[in-house]
């Protein structure tokens, strides 16, 4: 019997409305209308996409039991995914061209990569990739163990075929609006802006340059312990129970990261004069 | 410390991303301050410490990025001198404790994603599969909560009227000692 994995990450997903009760017999009813199909034999470049359980990969079968996790429901997506191996191809056409003896057009070229494909494809296999989700149904909450783009939007649109419920991706904003905050903090949300905090090192390091094009319409007041360069502010030493033994850190700059597909990277943003 | 606005961003300002990197420097301001614990409801008290992965964010788009790995991060020049020049953390490894059970996991703050996280280890009286997947269900729901749990507070700190002169203030003192 499978175990559910001790380590890994995850990304919290939402739900607003109704969806069947896990431990009855409609629910296993809808995950199976959605269920995964093979493509193994299929003669073209697709993707499957469908529901499966722990217990059974192929989505022939679905029971409360099978999905019990406690107070979760565990749910498992499978994605198999069907390629043409690049490689494969360019031998077939190379091997294809010598034999006819020159360099084929570009139109002959393309219906010849056609013929390849249906000759290849039916015997290449699929990639499979398994993605397993906690569904806690009281909470309306699920945490899905894949944070990649494709796999969160992967699963959000079988989630949307299968309950005919849109899921949200939990983000600063939406868990703030989750966490029974009194109405005033919330609706406080919507006006916030972000902290700009002052830049004490004075010269030391390289100035934080600002956008020319939101330059402020007042004086930017900074907090007075981190007045203008010259006033240093009051420092506490932080104390130790013991001496650490420090490791060299690895000081990586810059580092590229990938970019975020909902949330392009924040740029600095010019200073506003503070609201109060 | 000043508010600051920018229309160019609308994402972000949807998502609130600032706010999850504004949290996570807090927690780290937390734990350097006042130890790292934090009352949750039925008495439970639990600690967030920082571990050894620290990322802050750039301050523009053709700043760079600082990513600190490897033995005490919190404790280099390097990670004060961002502070001082008032970086947020983008994303850190946390060390989540409640009781005798730990939780090691990346918060990827403006997503507030969690990556590499490892629970704690089995119950010793799982015998079953079904019991062990109970139980490790439950330890994922219990580290997305504390996160939340913790969050919620922070924010009733932050969105108070009075945070920039009060608690900010105190924040702004500590990132440029």
């Amino acid at each position: 019997m499978a175990v559910l994995k001790r380590s890994g990450g995850f990304v919290a997903l939402f739900w607003q409305g109704k969806i069947p009760d896990p431990r009855e017999e409609a629910f296993c009813e809808a995950l199976a209308e959605r269920r995964f199909r093979t493509i193994e034999n299929a003669a073209s470049e697709e993707t499957s996409v469908g529901w499966v359980t722990p217990a059974l990969p192929t989505g022939d079968e679905f029971t409360p039991e099978d999905l019990d996790a406690g107070a979760a429901t565990w749910l498992r997506m499978r994605i198999d995914k069907k390629v043409l191996p690049k490689k494969w191809l360019a031998v077939h056409l190379e091997s294809e061209e010598r034999a006819r003896g020159k360099k084929l057009p570009p139109r002959e070229r393309r219906e010849l990569k056609q013929d390849i494909g249906e000759k290849l494809l039916p015997r290449v296999l699929p990639t499979i990739n398994l993605v397993d989700a906690l569904m806690f149904h009281e909470r309306k909450t699920i945490l899905l163990f894949g944070t990649s783009n494709a796999v969160i939007e992967a699963f959000g649109k079988l989630f949307f075929e299968t309950f005919a419920l849109p899921l949200d991706r939990a983000n600063p904003y939406q868990c703030a609006t989750r966490l029974g905050l009194d109405r005033d903090l919330v609706a406080g949300l919507d006006r916030l802006q972000p902290i700009r905090w002052p830049d004490v090192t004075g010269g030391d390091q390289p100035a934080r340059r600002e956008l020319p094009s939101v330059a402020p319409a007042a004086p930017v007041t900074e907090m007075p312990a981190a007045a203008e360069a010259g006033v240093e502010p009051e420092v506490v030493p932080f104390e130790l129970d013991e001496e650490p033994q420090l490791e060299e850190p690895q000081l990586e700059e810059p580092q590229r990261e990938e970019p975020r597909q909902e949330e392009p990277q924040q740029q600095e943003p010019g200073p506003e004069e503070p609201g109060q | 410390m000043t508010e600051s606005t920018n229309p160019s961003n609308a994402a972000d300002a949807a998502t609130h991303g600032f706010l999850g990197e504004e949290f996570l420097t807090w927690l780290w301001y937390r734990w350097e301050t006042d130890g790292g614990e934090y009352d949750l409801s039925a008495g439970r008290r639990i600690g967030i410490a920082l571990d050894d992965f620290l990322a802050f964010g750039a301050p523009s788009e053709d700043e760079t990025e600082q990513t600190l790995r490897r033995g005490l991060p919190t404790r280099t020049p390097q990670a004060r001198s961002a502070l001082r020049q008032g970086r947020r953390l983008k994303k850190a490894k946390l060390i989540l404790a409640d009781g005798s059970r730990q939780w090691v996991a990346t918060l990827d703050a403006s997503t507030m994603t969690l990556s590499g996280v490892r629970l704690p280890e089995d119950a010793e009286d799982v015998e079953s599969p079904q019991d062990r997947t109970a139980d490790r269900a439950a330890n994922w729901l219990a580290i997305y909560e504390m996160v939340m749990a913790v969050y919620g507070q922070f924010l009733r700190e932050r969105l108070r009227n009075d945070y920039r002169e009060s608690d900010g203030e105190k924040q702004a003192n500590w990132m440029a000692e």
